[in-house]
């Protein structure tokens, strides 16, 4: 399956641009071209060739070159269902602004300024994404003081001097209150209307730490901008130094409320880059594993979401049903919520016995469960009044912003990783893609409903075939670069020295890039890992679906009110782990 | 000598009022999280008592020794006032409520009300409007934006349903030809006034929902949206006053009067006044199954907007309670 831009485009690419430079590989086809007809080639691609989805921008260092930082650019032609990469070199670190042609791109550049320190010419109001104004770094670059800072004065944060915070003398900074406030006044840089007020960073309604700054005339809102990075953990970061295996329990740990499915869109990318083929009972076993934590994810939303607006009842049904899922997870598992099921070849354990019986049965009782929350809310009158026409998001909306998941589908747009590009048993399963029709939060409460019966669809087939599989492999342990099991750590000696070998150098990926992702219950979930041939990542890019689906909240809230807030939140969707990273 | 008897009455009768409703408002929590546990199916309250039958003495030891904290910046007085102004009125009302026909004990003439007003009616809608002081003061005094939000949320729909309310009693009073609760169900012995008053019954529903803030019309204190709403910044019993004189004490006096006026208060139904039932049973049984009605909805329903439930209040509600006037002069033109 080659989801990568063909060979007529970029001929045509060629012809009208005679400075590009293409680079081909299977995973990765990148155009490069010089920063003045950057620009140029993007809105040629965009208008002319049809990549009009915005997929994401990053940047990259390289501190030994000149220019040191390179940004790329990737985008998606929803018609042929191919992506195209776009590589510049920031000549002066600064590239220009491509708000004008995505407006989608306005915060993955707010990032990249945070991240790296490149400036972009022409963007509205270049303020950082996740750290504070004030703060001296630029996390990302490879020079950052990793170790932390030595002899900072830690702010005490009650009011006495206290010595709670000094027990090591290195320490990552720490924003003070006027910190914060210099950030507050950045971002909302003049106040038009009678009140701004702080909804967040902890409040009830945000589900996790977001701090919205809402400037409202009386109850609606005028002007509205998102303070993140209160989770913000430096994941990319901290990617780049530790092994591939290593750092997939932090995938988990990014969107905690569907950990599989992150897990499995991670190790996708690294296998396909280190040509590892897992066992086809592991295939399976992902498949289904993915579809359940599907619906664990979307019942946690229904009960949230529900919860918002003030049906307290529904809550808990859904967590009924939440919890037997879970109970699921912890069996085969072993762990409820960051499971780090997934492994590099396969998954960690076996089904044990009896687990397809108990899935089997849940299966059986869900579609009434489900049938039970659809009586209480999707004919509701006040459901009705709360939801249609709220926050309609249209198709070139999704282009634009880069809008993926559920909330793309809801507008009508058939953008689902899992089918045009299959990983894992998607490709063998029978499914459909609910699509919504006007792409307001009703929409988007549908189409999630119906995905949980697309999830029973699927999973019902994945058992089927599993059933079969009794016995089989689940790892494909023979690959050099797949861990061996436990047992046979225990009872060969070879397997021992590779298990030591894997564990100290990790798995050398050979050199090249790869951008892979997988459809997460919050949107496309994307890795782009740059490796240099060593056994950790030179750049790993995660792409979040549910950063870009917040992206577009600040545009849907205006001229509403504070309660239609709370529906526009929660009809997108945002974790805030995945969001801040 | 009369006097002194009169105001000793008055004043014995008061103190069993006022302590029944505040030890009824306390288990009328345990009643609302009983049911709310069994609708969602879970089993409430278990452990306090034999089948957390004591969770409300609990809950209120808790709540009055918690530590009592101020902000710094509120207005105190107002502050202070605003969940008295609330919890007042709530009870004040119950003075014109009256719970069955007088009866003798011992000789002694006992009358289960506590008076009976001729402006009864007038005296309820004044004091339930007056409890909306309570609201406005603790957004205004709180000097913070979610109450102030929470409260002009209140503001707005409570100005709305008092109209229509006003406007839907309207018709059981012309039936009744009286102000006077008594006389008001007296009148209801054949035939209770729901039957040409039924549309103003589902205004008087809604504008209990309402004026209770009880869901779908909880906008006050949202607390997706708004934090706490107006008790965002209050603390211990001042903070617990405010929902129990909302949810409970308000609410079940509403219930009761709505059972006065439209579900002719003690009478017993159409053809069971042959049961050898006291008065004061069939009353409360119709009061408690009107309260469960309010659960009900509450533990059911999604929550409106703002302006989504003002809209109903002036472009629903206001023209049905007008329109029921309208039914109820004609039928007395027809019926006498």
């Amino acid at each position: 399956m080659h989801l990568w831009i063909d060979g007529q485009d970029l001929d045509q690419i060629k012809k009208s641009f005679d400075s590009v430079e293409i680079s081909r590989s299977e995973n990765f086809v990148s155009v490069q071209i010089n920063k003045e007809k950057l620009l140029e080639l993007l809105s040629f691609l965009k208008d002319k060739l049809g990549y009009k989805m915005f997929i994401d921008f990053f940047c990259m260092d390289f501190p030994v070159q000149s220019p040191r930082f390179q940004g790329v650019y990737l985008l998606f032609n929803p018609e042929k269902m191919r992506r195209v990469a776009v590589k510049c070199w920031a000549e002066g670190d600064s590239l220009p602004s491509a708000t004008k042609l995505w407006k989608g791109i306005k915060w993955a550049e707010r990032e990249a300024w945070d991240m790296f320190g490149v400036r972009f010419e022409g963007h509205e109001n270049l303020v950082r994404m996740f750290m504070w104004e004030t703060y001296q770094h630029h996390p990302l670059r490879k020079d950052f003081p990793l170790r932390g800072h030595g002899e900072v004065y830690l702010p005490p944060l009650s009011g006495e001097e206290s010595p709670a915070h000094n027990y090591s003398p290195y320490h990552t900074a720490l924003p003070t209150m006027e910190d914060l406030e210099i950030t507050q006044k950045k971002r909302l840089p003049e106040k038009k209307a009678q009140i701004v007020l702080n909804w967040g960073p902890l409040h009830p309604g945000t589900h996790g730490t977001i701090w919205f700054l809402f400037d409202m005339e009386g109850e609606e809102v005028k002007e509205c901008d998102i303070i993140l990075g209160q989770l913000h953990r430096g994941v990319e970061k901290i990617a780049e130094n530790i092994t591939y295996t290593q750092f997939i329990p932090y995938t988990d740990r990014m969107d905690y409320i569907s950990a599989l499915c992150s897990q499995v869109a991670y190790v996708n990318a690294v296998e396909k880059h280190l040509g590892v083929e897992p066992t086809e009972k592991a295939k399976y076993i992902r498949t289904m594993m993915c579809e359940l934590q599907r619906i664990n994810s979307h019942l946690l939303w229904l009960g949230t979401y529900a919860l918002d607006l003030g049906a307290l009842t529904i809550f808990l049904y859904t967590f009924r049903e939440r919890e037997k899922i879970m109970d699921i997870i912890e069996g085969i598992a072993g762990i409820r919520l960051n499971s780090t099921y997934i492994r590099i070849g396969g998954v960690a354990k076996d089904l044990p016995e009896g687990a397809l019986d108990v899935i089997e049965h849940f299966l059986n009782d869900f579609p009434q469960r489900l049938k039970e929350y659809e009586t209480i809310l999707t004919k509701n009158r006040v459901w009705l009044r709360r939801n249609v026409d709220v926050g309609v998001i249209t198709r070139e909306d999704v282009y634009s912003y880069g809008l993926t998941g559920a909330v793309a589908r809801a507008s009508g747009v058939p953008y689902d990783v899992r089918m045009f590009q299959p990983t894992d048993a998607y490709g063998d399963v029978d499914f459909d893609v609910p699509l919504g029709k006007v792409g307001d939060s009703y929409d988007r409460y549908l189409v999630r409903v119906e995905e949980m019966r697309q999830s029973v669809r699927i999973i019902k087939q994945c058992v089927k075939v599993l059933r079969q599989m009794e016995g089989e492999s689940y790892i494909n342990t023979e690959h050099p670069f797949v861990l061996p099991t436990l047992d046979q750590v225990f009872n060969s000696i070879e397997a021992m020295v590779k298990d030591f070998n894997l564990r100290i150098y990790g798995e050398k990926l050979p050199e090249g890039e790869i951008y892979l992702s997988g459809e997460n219950p919050r949107g496309e979930l994307g890795f782009y890992i740059n490796s240099k041939g060593e056994g950790r990542p030179y750049r790993l890019r995660v792409r979040s679906g549910a950063f870009y689906n917040l992206q577009v909240f600040t545009e849907l809230i205006k001229g509403r009110t504070v309660a239609d807030a709370v529906v526009l939140l929660g009809s997108l969707d945002p974790v805030v782990g995945e969001t801040d990273r | 000598m009369e006097l002194v008897g009169t105001v000793v009455g008055i004043v014995i009768k008061s103190l069993i009022f006022i302590i029944g409703m505040f030890l009824g408002a306390a288990y009328l929590t345990l009643l609302e999280r009983k049911f709310a546990g069994h609708v969602q199916q879970r089993p409430g309250p278990l452990h306090v008592g034999p089948h957390g039958l004591l969770q409300p003495i609990a809950d209120a030891l808790k709540v009055l020794t918690k530590e009592d904290l101020v902000p710094n910046s509120v207005d105190r007085v107002l502050f202070y006032l605003a969940s008295l102004m609330a919890f007042v009125p709530a009870i004040m009302i119950l003075a014109v409520v009256p719970f069955g026909e007088p009866f003798t004990i011992f000789g002694l003439e006992i009358k289960p009300y506590i008076t009976d007003l001729n402006v009864a009616v007038l005296l309820a809608l004044a004091f339930g409007s007056l409890s909306i002081y309570g609201v406005i003061f603790a957004g205004w005094a709180s000097n913070s934006k979610y109450p102030m939000i929470g409260g002009l949320r209140k503001a707005a729909v409570l100005i709305g349903y008092e109209v229509a309310l006003g406007f839907a009693l309207v018709g059981p009073i012309m039936m009744a030809g009286s102000f006077s609760l008594r006389e008001i169900v007296e009148a209801q012995q054949n035939m209770w006034f729901i039957i040409p008053n039924i549309l103003a019954f589902v205004v008087v529903i809604f504008s209990i929902l309402a004026e209770t803030g009880r869901t779908p019309f909880d906008v006050q204190e949202a607390e997706a949206e708004l934090v706490g709403g107006y008790i965002t910044e209050y603390t211990g019993m001042k903070f617990g006053l405010f929902p129990l004189a909302e949810w409970y004490i308000a609410t079940f006096v509403l219930s009761a009067i709505t059972v006065i006026m439209f579900f002719g208060g003690w009478n017993p139904p159409p053809l069971l006044g042959w049961l050898p039932i006291p008065a004061f049973v069939w009353f409360s049984v119709k009061v408690f199954l009107l309260f469960m009605f309010f659960l009900w909805v509450h533990w059911t329903l999604p929550r409106y907007r703002v302006d989504q439930i003002t809209e109903i209040a002036w472009k629903v509600m206001l023209p049905l309670a007008l329109a029921n006037i309208f039914i109820v002069a004609i039928w007395i033109i027809i019926f006498g």
